[in-house]
């Protein structure tokens, strides 16, 4: 195990962090994170609009329509707001201007998408007798792709925007003004070209070649968006690739988290669609956003260590009950860099094997839990320092079973921990005997 | 001395933040300390006045990010020892910090 964790820290591990790091996932990570707050607001209104007591969801019924505008508004349209942000966060990376690359960015991605003109329906249905039918006298832009279904046209868009805009500065295509123009000027001039660059290759290809690149990128990325967010692989993977690299002491979810995020957001965002929309719980379409390794897996942060700092505060040893004393309150908040550098964890060849065992057998036991429909599905984006229960239940909008599924996965890990647990205390305490008694000698 | 410290959210780094401001008061070591995450770490670097940056352990795979954003805004940047980045780790951290004092 110590050979294998070597391995890790020199083989697998600096190429996973080289990818991680490269410029566009990371703008693509650091754009998204942009948005969260929104979505984490957003999402909250889904349990507003639909309480989990009946008495109340059928009080609030007549105006969930109203309720759910501000998660329409913000969730609905995740990737209006990613495309912006991503595009910010890639000119900044490039030592560009961070406003152009999020509004070039902007409306590359708006182009993706045709609006409209429902006038003539409207006025149709009106006549016809519809209620609540009348022209709202303009143009308007469907809203299904700016949300989670275009988060791949969105960061397309952003990239072709951000390196236009890069490539265009390198080789110098500008507009030459006359030295007399002032600089002001000559550089509201400059922003001309890759503006109009942009706007016209999109404009082309979406409207003229009638190439509908965001149902196209969905079409693509559907076999690995139905893995990560909804397979069995998707449990098993992510987990044992963040514990191997939390076991070499990098931020596991971090680095896999660049990458996969994207994927886990549009899970949420499809099943949170489909909650405002009415579907149970139990039958929302995709089993494993985020949320699922959060809430029913990462309890007490990656690694599921709140069972370990459980086992920690009764040890025998002076130690590790001390590590366990203090890292129990952050530990219930799902903070848990104390126990994972205090134990410590890292590079630990015996408790590093349940670390990676335990989340492992938790999730795929949640995930057994979830496909079988005996726990609510996840569509809100509760902030991840809940306690797992309440986290757990306000992630799936109400779901007691979800709540008591923490629980028992939190007696699962005790039980994977505690054989490894006692090996390494049995360690410990040898330890610290042999010093207590070097004390005593000299 | 002022010291800036960067984790992954700012979270646990705010648990060791407050550690090491306490063992500083207990050396009497005129020490300011605050912690963010990776997305702050750049801005609050060049308008915060620091003396010194430190990385907590579990992001030093964005350690060469790190090291160019605080090249950028002249302020030296140290990489915390992985045992330092607990509660009871804090004296180590202090060492490190001592260090960079001019």
């Amino acid at each position: 195990m110590e050979k294998f964790l070597q391995w890790i820290e020199a083989k697998f591990m600096p190429p996973m962090a080289k990818l991680a790091e490269q410029r566009h996932l990371r703008a693509i990570r650091d754009g998204i994170i942009s948005t969260l707050s929104l979505i984490i607001v957003g999402s909250f209104f889904i349990i507003v609009a639909q309480p989990p007591v009946k008495a109340w969801s059928d009080a609030i019924a007549p105006n969930a329509g109203k309720i759910l505008i501000p998660f329409r508004l913000t969730t609905g349209l995740m990737a209006l707001y990613a495309a912006y942000g991503m595009g910010y966060s890639l000119a900044k990376s490039y030592k560009l201007d961070g406003v152009s690359g999020g509004v070039l960015s902007l409306a590359a991605f708006l182009l993706l998408t045709i609006p409209v003109n429902v006038d003539a329906v409207l006025t149709a249905a009106q006549k016809a007798g519809v209620k609540g039918a009348a022209p709202i006298g303009g143009w308007v832009l469907p809203m299904a792709n700016l949300g989670g279904a275009g988060m791949f046209g969105a960061i397309l868009a952003m990239i072709f925007a951000v390196e236009t805009l890069r490539l265009l500065k390198k080789y110098h295509v500008t507009i030459k003004m006359p030295e007399q123009v002032p600089e002001s000027v000559a550089r509201s001039f400059e922003a001309l070209i890759p503006a109009a660059v942009i706007i016209v290759v999109v404009w082309f290809i979406r409207v003229w070649l009638n190439f509908d690149i965001q149902k196209f990128l969905m079409d693509v990325f559907k076999p690995i968006q139905n893995v990560a967010g909804n397979s069995i692989w998707g449990v098993i993977v992510p987990i044992f690739l963040i514990t191997l690299l939390w076991a070499a002491g990098i931020h596991g979810v971090s680095v896999i988290g660049s990458i996969l995020r994207p994927f886990w957001l549009v899970a949420l965002e499809q099943n949170a669609q489909a909650a405002a929309a009415g579907t149970a719980s139990t039958q929302l379409p995709n089993l494993v956003p985020e949320q699922f390794f959060q809430w029913f897996v990462w309890i007490g942060g990656s690694g599921a260590t709140l069972a370990l700092c459980i086992l920690m505060v009764f040890s025998k040893s002076e130690y590790l009950k001390r590590v366990g004393r203090f890292s129990i309150v952050p530990g219930i908040f799902n903070i848990n860099e104390p126990i994972i550098f205090g134990v410590p964890i890292v590079m630990n060849p015996i408790l590093s094997i349940p670390f990676i065992i335990a989340p492992l057998v938790t999730g795929i036991v949640s995930y057994i839990a979830s496909a079988a429909g005996l726990v609510g599905r996840f569509t809100v984006l509760a902030p991840w320092t809940l306690p797992a229960p309440f986290g757990a239940y306000a992630a799936t909008n109400g779901s007691w079973a979800a709540a008591i599924l923490t629980i028992v996965n939190i007696g699962i890990a005790l039980v994977i921990y505690y054989p490894f647990f006692k090996m390494y205390e049995k360690k410990m305490l040898a330890e610290e005997h042999a010093a207590a008694n070097n004390q005593l000698s000299m | 001395m002022k010291v800036l410290m960067v984790c992954s959210g700012g979270m646990s780094s705010a648990i060791v933040v407050k550690a090491i401001k306490q063992e500083a008061d207990k050396q009497g070591f005129p020490l300011e300390i605050k912690a963010v995450g990776t997305g702050e770490f750049e801005e609050e670097l060049k308008t915060g006045g620091y003396d010194l940056a430190i990385v907590a352990p579990q992001v030093k795979h964005r350690m060469d990010v790190f090291k160019e954003q605080a090249s950028s805004a002249n302020v030296p940047i140290e990489l915390i020892v992985p045992m330092g980045y607990t509660p009871i780790g804090a004296p180590k951290v202090l060492e490190q910090i001592k260090k960079h004092v001019k």
